[in-house]
């Protein structure tokens, strides 16, 4: 299953998407402001994997910030999504 | 006349960035004194090494340099920047830190105050 | 094997980064040969008014179109 979270670390959206991702040990996407999660320490506690979109880290400036996440571009994640059994948010 | 125009809201996810920068370059060109107060979310519109690529978004982070050029004291909350994992170092130039008693004081002198 | 994405955008073109969002994964699910969808419903359906004239940010009037023209489909 893969959780997709748009809203920053700040939001409850934020927040929820991740704790859903966490209780469903599932992986994440983070796009849109969702890649502020990619920002120090804002992933803490999550297991599964993070991938983020290169173009809306780029955007914010944030593509020197890796911490462990993994860089997709868009044609990844329409392969992912094609993929998964499941996808659901955006959160 | 001075307007204070506070962000909490980082860049490019919704409009209201953009809509703070154009409403204090528009304050700015009338000439009105303008301080732009980033605050929470607000304090990533100064990251450093934004690229928007061909996205189609204008370079906020250009804008607030400009606006800067134009005069316009840019004041980043040191909390915030704390809080949402974010370094002195990885903001731009010339972006005044400040804490929340000197922000309540801009706010305590400015004529009118805008919050995006 | 293709599959269908079904996108369902209820949000104001220049409001949010949907547009984009939803802009980006239709052009390259329809580049990969996959058949896509798009429900705009609520707000979304302001997405497909005519004249639109932006600046300064994603122009969804105009990157909509191009992807009517590369198989997008469209419901309102």
């Amino acid at each position: 299953m893969l959780v997709l979270i748009k809203n920053s670390p700040e939001t409850k959206e934020g927040k929820r998407g991740l704790k859903i991702a966490r209780d469903a040990s599932a992986d994440i996407v983070l796009l849109q402001n969702g890649v502020y999660f990619a920002v120090n320490e804002m992933l803490d506690g999550f297991c599964g994997t993070a991938y983020a979109v290169e173009e809306d880290l780029k955007m914010r400036g944030l593509d020197d910030i890796k911490r462990g996440i993994k860089v997709i571009d868009w044609g990844q994640l329409v392969d992912m999504m094609a993929q998964e059994d499941k996808v659901i948010g955006m959160f | 006349m001075k307007l204070a125009v506070i962000l909490t809201k980082p860049p490019y996810g919704d409009i209201q960035a953009a809509e703070a920068v154009r409403h204090a370059m528009g304050a700015l060109s009338e000439d009105i004194e303008v301080t732009l107060v980033l605050v929470d979310d607000g304090v990533f519109l100064t990251k450093k090494g934004q690229d928007v690529g061909n996205s189609g978004y204008t370079d906020l982070a250009e804008a607030v340099t400009d606006l800067m050029d134009m005069g316009c004291d840019v004041l980043v909350e040191k909390v915030s920047l704390r809080e949402v994992g974010l370094d002195t170092d990885d903001i731009l130039d010339n972006i005044k830190v400040v804490n929340g008693y000197e922000i309540s004081e801009t706010v305590k002198e400015a004529d009118k105050t805008m919050i995006f | 094997m293709a599959k269908t994405f079904t996108i369902f955008l209820t949000t104001a073109p220049y409001n949010s980064e949907n547009t984009l969002t939803a802009v980006r994964i239709s052009e390259h699910a329809l580049s990969k040969g996959h058949n896509v969808n798009l429900i705009a419903s609520g707000d979304g359906v302001y997405c497909f008014l005519k004249g639109q004239k932006a600046k300064g940010l994603p122009h969804a009037g105009d990157l909509f179109v191009e992807l009517i023209k590369k198989g997008l489909k469209v419901y309102l």
